[in-house]
């Protein structure tokens, strides 16, 4: 037995928003519960009631349309996410993230809309999601609201939702024809850890835009300002400038994973890997 | 505390059961149903060893509740041999020496009857990655990367 709470499966979001906001605070959201149910395990502290969301239809929409974007539901694996054609040639940061989270059967289980909601500093779809400009879509008691994906994350493991809210979907803007993103992340053991760091950038040469998030170093994954290129500026220069600008966003600490330290040095690694990834097809500079 | 009844198939066979809502699917397997080859290691879906196919998916039945179950399909290890012959893909596992202690197998041969289910022909490693949610504290796991692959190369029917 994991826990003494009760359990229902609702068929729509209303009837779950309903169930969340009667039970006022007992009742909680239950998605893939591979973090809910680890979580309810080790603290044995237990919900009155587990809100179990993901047959609602809606909330296992994908949705690609290279015009439009794409909308993903809460409930949608990551594992689906993960071998989505559109999803991995569009917004190649989001399949990545996805496909390092845990092992292939945590995948089938754990859903995007659990990954942001957890929010762990860890959690690896977040960096890809901040580098895409993704925004969330929430329904509660009151109605809907849109939250850009950089005003969702406020600490460890904890959320602007209100209570009651849950998570309906989360939508990608559309992304420019050349534009790319790719993620990278660092793990003591590949399919059993959670990342020491992990980090995505998007680049839009069109647009004239690179965006870089780090996650796993900061109370809070971190999207780092936005910098403008300058005209031929070498990779490793670019590197250099980007990392002065992390190294003062960033805040890591000392844990089971590694030291601040290391962290800390980890930064430019993964900065110059993603870099010659992402702006090397231009022949070395942008 | 309150019951839920919930019919799901097990290996083929339909159940109906009543579970309290903080049963896992794999104390309902081992306890209710005395199916013992999934295996509990960390009971946090680290180690595998509890791998069952849910509608076809490879998923810890360890971090799976049993009444999220209520109208499903479950497999497990029992379900691979036919009429006490075993499957090619177990018998892989016998030939190939992939077998020491035994304790990860049911949860190892699962995670490979869904990959070869998917992609019949995988590649080293798309093995490897199938089964990294595996851990195994015996062979090393060279032995059942050749097991699997042993199985894709038309042994396997
Ligand atoms: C072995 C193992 C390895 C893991 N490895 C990684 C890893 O490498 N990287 C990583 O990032 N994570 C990892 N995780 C954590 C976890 O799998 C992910 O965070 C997963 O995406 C959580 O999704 P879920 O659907 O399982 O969430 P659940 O456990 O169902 O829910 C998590 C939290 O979010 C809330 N919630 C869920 N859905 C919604 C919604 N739609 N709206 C509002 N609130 C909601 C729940 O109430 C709960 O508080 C791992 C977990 C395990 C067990
Ligand atoms: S017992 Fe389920 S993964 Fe270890
Ligand atoms: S054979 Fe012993 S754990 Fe794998």
């Amino acid at each position: 037995m994991i826990g003494t709470f009760d359990y229902v499966r609702v068929g729509s979001i209303k009837e779950g928003c309903e169930l969340l906001a009667a039970r006022n605070g007992g009742a909680v959201a239950l998605a893939g519960g591979t973090d809910l149910l680890v979580s309810i395990r080790n603290t044995g502290r237990s919900p009155d009631l587990l809100v179990d969301f993901k047959d609602v239809a809606q909330l296992n929409r994908l949705v690609t349309d290279n015009d439009a974007g794409a909308m993903i539901g809460a409930c949608v694996p990551l594992n689906v996410i993960a071998d989505n054609t559109v999803i991995n040639d569009r917004f190649t940061a989001l399949a990545a993230a996805a496909r390092s989270v845990g092992s292939y059967q945590v995948r089938n289980r754990a859903t995007l809309g659990g990954n942001i909601a957890n929010a762990s500093p860890a959690a690896d779809t977040a960096p890809a999601l901040l580098v895409l400009g993704a925004s969330v879509n929430v329904t509660g008691k009151d109605g809907t609201r849109k939250i850009p994906i950089d005003k969702l994350f406020t600490g460890v493991k904890k959320t602007s939702l209100r209570a009651g809210e849950v998570i309906t979907d989360i939508s990608l803007p559309p992304v420019g024809s050349r534009a790319r993103s790719a993620f990278l992340k660092k793990q003591r053991v590949k399919g059993h850890d959670l990342a020491i760091i992990n980090m995505a950038v998007s680049y839009d040469p069109d647009a004239e835009a690179l965006r870089v998030a780090i996650g796993s170093c900061a109370v809070t994954p971190i999207l780092l300002p936005p910098v403008n290129l300058s005209e031929n500026e070498p990779i490793d220069e670019l590197a250099e400038r980007l990392n002065d600008i992390a190294q003062a966003a960033i805040s890591p600490i000392d844990d089971i994973r590694a030291s601040a330290v290391y962290r800390l040095g980890l930064v430019p690694v993964l900065l110059s890997d993603l870099l010659s990834v992402l702006l090397a097809p231009e022949g070395g500079a942008r | 505390m309150k019951l839920h009844e919930i019919t799901l198939a097990v290996n083929g066979t339909r159940e109906t059961l009543s579970v309290p809502a903080g049963m896992t699917l794999l104390e309902l397997l081992r306890e209710k149903l005395y199916l013992t080859g999934p295996k509990e290691g960390c009971g946090a879906g680290e180690c595998g060893s509890c791998t069952v196919l849910l509608d076809g998916r490879p998923v810890t039945s360890c971090l799976v509740l049993a009444v999220e179950t209520d109208g499903r399909e479950v497999r497990t290890i029992e379900g691979e041999a036919t009429d006490g012959q075993l499957s090619a893909l177990q018998q892989a596992f016998i030939d190939a020496g992939a077998i020491q202690c035994g304790f990860c197998t049911p949860g190892m041969v699962m995670s490979a009857r869904a990959l070869l289910e998917r992609n019949p022909h995988p590649s080293d490693d798309e093995i490897k990655e199938a089964i990294a949610g595996n851990l195994c504290r015996c062979t090393g796991y060279e032995s059942i990367i050749a097991a699997v692959r042993l199985a894709a190369e038309g042994r396997e029917k």
